[in-house]
């Protein structure tokens, strides 16, 4: 079930729980929307647009959207006990069956992402879940007030990415639901890749302190390639597409390649 | 003078006069004083010996070639604003020496006066500089808080935009700071030494020590045995190597330092500069060169090799503070191992063996120190008695819990 | 640039990870004395040669161990501290000292 926007034209400051990057917003005339509770950007310009920006290179502020994480020796076991499917070896993820995911960043410890459509009621139900006691050998970790999520979509994603990250994030390397933790932008940063649809997207998670920074970096990087900020609606109605829109074709609409002649 | 030259140029003996034992002199038996180490310090150390003690039986060793270490390769930055009273009291001394020693070498030394500026880029070091301020004042060191408007008559060269990462928000102004020859110096020291008979043996590496009942007696070489009544080790990023042949452990990590220089502009910066914020300094050489400096290697290593990562980040730093640079090409880049210890102040003194002393955990900022540390050490190997002047630097200050902290005064200049 | 091997996460850049220091036995503190300590925490044994020491990758604050030759700056081996610490890295306490 997918949450839709209840208050349209909804006030940041009325929430108690804020994106660190909600003044960059402003800056731009977003358009934030009250998802259950949960404030995000919907849009920042014309649904279509941001549609085609999204393809092509979008960034996404989903730093309020609800995540969270649990560690210790029992922690896979926990995870399946709960019903969710926790990856087999780390810097791996795996997709949920509600559109979540769930990586796993190394022996022990795990990072849980909300899907985009999914209900962000739902995820209360596994937080009020966390056992209480040390004997169960797992405790939670929730990311939630830590780390800024971003996500970065779109077919020249990883081009954008390769002059701020020293990892090869190419689809010829990096493959769906692949996890690299490492420094982007100088920074310390999870990146995860979940496609949607058919369009490459990567999540990053990172410092909440230094989130200012890395947003504007990549939002510098992604200038050359026509990449801009797009909201969480633009996300979700690529999600439902397993093409992508006629009107784009990423090798031809390249600014820096020229396409090849046939011979 | 050009009819000189060519006379010069013909003679079959050349240099007319050698400065220095010639090499291929065959190694005594013994020798009163064996110094391992013959870059600044230990040079300095011989001629202290001869010139103030009369001590003239020494042998000056040294794996390589004189002044080939640390005092080759360091960006010969003097200054005396530590933070210590221990630290500022022994600098103060040691800047001294430097402006007579032109005159007590009879060698130009090529002293510059230049003056020394720190950058602060955030409360925080202003508070800390306000400190210093008042520490080195009080110790009778010229060190005083300035604010942006002195800074751009000192130094109107400098990028002092606030449109940047880490504007420039004050300056420790250090008069007292000076530059010499850093090969001046060891070739000075080394040249009235061996005037004064002590024998410079280069290519001579010290390979073992020999102790016995706690007393050091002779020192083993790829030349043969030397026995002798003392020994002094000057090795800087060698410190715990030689230092184990003795038997000693030292609290020292052996770290890469690298630096860099330009190609030669006109004369345009007078001061040093140095950021510890953005891990940067610089000053124009008498050549020309700007040379480029900053912090240590990240890990540590013994070698002299640079890297391109030190090299990148030395030049954005510099960018940041000189934008001209950016047209600038880079001639030359290095690396020395340096010896440093837990809290960034020197060893000198006795050590558990009697009779070896140490001369060692100079890290970054050994050079300055060379003429008060050779006046202090020979007074040592003399008279038996560390003076107190280095008293607090003695190795035994670590048992003791009674570390000499100066980190804070040392994070980019050295 | 230099990439270190991650037992964690692969081959990286060297910026990406944190020196740690030799690996050396933590003396037992109910039998050591202050020179001890003094030795323990101040005086490294500084090796020119193959050392094995920590490293930690920061991005994922993962401690692992290598060994490096410090003259040459090759790095040997990475390799999880598991292959020593057995049982896991115990602080001493009821049952006395590390396990290594
Ligand atoms: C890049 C760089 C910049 C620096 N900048 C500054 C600065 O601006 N200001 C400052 O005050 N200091 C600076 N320093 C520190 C300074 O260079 C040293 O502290 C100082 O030179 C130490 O002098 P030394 O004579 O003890 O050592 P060295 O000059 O290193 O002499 C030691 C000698 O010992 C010899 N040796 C080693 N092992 C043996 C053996 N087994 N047998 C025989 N001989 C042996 C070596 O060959 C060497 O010649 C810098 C250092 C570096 C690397």
């Amino acid at each position: 079930m997918q949450a839709s926007p209840s208050a349209t034209g909804a006030s940041p400051t009325a929430f108690q729980r804020r994106s660190q990057l909600y003044r960059r917003h402003l800056d731009l005339d977003a358009a934030f929307a009250d998802y259950e509770g949960v404030l995000a950007v919907a849009a920042y310009a014309d649904p279509r647009v941001e549609r085609a920006l999204a393809e092509r290179l979008g960034l996404a502020d989903l730093s309020t959207w609800p995540r969270s994480g649990c560690a210790g020796p029992n922690a896979p076991q926990w995870l399946a006990d709960a019903g969710r499917q926790p990856p087999n070896r780390p810097n791996k993820a795996v997709a949920q069956e509600d559109g979540g995911l769930i990586a796993r960043l190394s022996e022990q410890e795990f990072l849980i992402l909300q899907g985009l459509e999914a209900d962000p009621g739902l995820f209360a139900a596994l937080q009020g879940n966390w056992p209480s006691d040390a004997a169960e050998s797992v405790h939670p970790l929730p990311h939630a007030d830590s780390h800024c999520w971003l996500a970065l979509s779109g077919a020249l994603a990883s081009e954008a990415l390769a002059k701020l990250c020293a990892v090869d994030l190419s689809s010829r390397s990096f493959g769906l639901c692949d996890v690299a933790q490492t420094s982007l932008a100088r920074v310390n940063a999870i990146i995860l890749r979940q496609d949607l649809g058919a369009t490459p997207c990567f999540h990053i998670l990172s410092d909440a302190s230094s989130a200012e920074y890395l947003w504007d970096a990549l939002v510098d990087a992604m200038r050359e390639f026509g990449g801009a900020p797009v909201g969480l609606e633009a996300l979700r109605t690529l999600k439902l597409r397993d093409r992508p829109s006629e009107s784009f074709s990423p090798t031809e609409r390249h600014p820096r390649i020229q396409p090849r002649k046939a011979p | 003078m050009a009819f000189g030259l060519l006379k010069y140029g013909f003679r079959k003996r050349y240099p007319a006069k050698p400065q220095f034992t010639p090499s291929g002199t065959t190694l005594k038996k013994r020798y009163d004083v064996v110094i391992i180490g013959a870059g600044a310090h230990g040079a300095g150390i011989a001629h202290e010996l001869a010139k103030s003690h009369g001590i003239r039986n020494v042998a000056l060793l040294d794996k390589g070639y004189l002044g080939g270490g640390n005092t080759a390769r360091n960006t010969a930055v003097l200054r005396s604003n530590y933070l210590t009273e221990e630290g500022v009291a022994f600098y103060r001394q040691s800047l001294k020496l430097f402006q007579g020693l032109s005159n007590e070498l009879n060698y130009n030394i090529m002293l510059e006066n230049r003056g020394q500026l720190t950058l602060a880029h955030s409360d925080a070091a202003i508070r800390s500089f306000r400190w210093r301020a008042e520490v080195n004042q009080h110790l009778g060191v010229r060190s005083e808080l300035v604010d942006r408007q002195t800074i751009r008559e000192l130094v109107p060269q400098l990028n002092l935009s606030e449109d940047v990462r880490y504007p420039i928000l004050a300056g420790l102004w250090h008069a007292d700071a000076a530059t010499a020859r850093h090969d001046a110096i060891v070739w000075g020291y080394a040249r009235s030494a061996c005037e004064q008979g002590v024998e410079l043996h280069q290519r001579t590496a010290v390979q073992a020590v020999e102790v016995t009942n706690g007393a050091v007696h002779a020192v083993k070489t790829n030349r043969g045995r030397i026995a002798c009544g003392c020994v002094v080790q000057a090795v800087a990023g060698s410190s715990s190597i030689v230092a184990k042949m003795a038997g000693i452990r030292l609290p020292i990590h052996s770290y890469p330092l690298q630096a860099m220089v330009t190609q030669p502009y006109k004369p345009l910066l007078k001061p040093h500069v140095s950021s510890p914020h953005l891990h940067v300094y610089t000053h124009q050489t008498s050549r020309g060169e700007f040379v480029i400096g900053g912090g240590s290697d990240p890990y540590p290593r013994y070698g002299s090799r640079a890297t391109l990562e030190q090299k990148e980040a030395l030049s954005s730093a510099i960018l940041q503070l000189l934008p001209f640079l950016a047209q600038a090409k880079v001639l030359r880049q290095w690396a020395g191992t340096t010896d440093m210890t837990p809290d960034y102040s020197p060893i000198m003194g006795l050590s558990p063996v009697r009779n070896y002393h140490l001369d060692a955990g100079w890290g970054t900022w050994g050079f300055k120190a060379t003429p008060i540390c050779a006046k202090t050490m020979a007074e040592l190997v003399a008279t038996g008695k560390p003076p107190e002047l280095i008293q607090p630097f003695a190795l035994e200050r670590f048992y003791r819990f009674e570390q000499i902290n100066e980190a804070g005064a040392t994070a980019a200049g050295h | 640039m230099k990439l270190l091997n991650c037992p964690l996460n692969g081959p990286r850049n060297i910026a990406e990870f944190t020196y740690g220091g030799e690996l050396r036995p933590m003396p037992d503190p109910a039998a050591t004395d202050a020179q001890q300590w003094a030795e323990h925490l101040f005086f490294p044994d500084n090796g020119a040669g193959i050392v094995t020491e920590w490293w930690c990758h920061t991005a994922t604050a993962y401690w692992f161990l290598a060994q490096r030759n410090t003259l040459t700056d090759e790095v040997i081996r990475t390799f999880p501290p598991s292959e020593v610490f057995k049982q896991g890295r115990k602080l001493a306490g009821k049952d006395g000292g590390e396990k290594s």
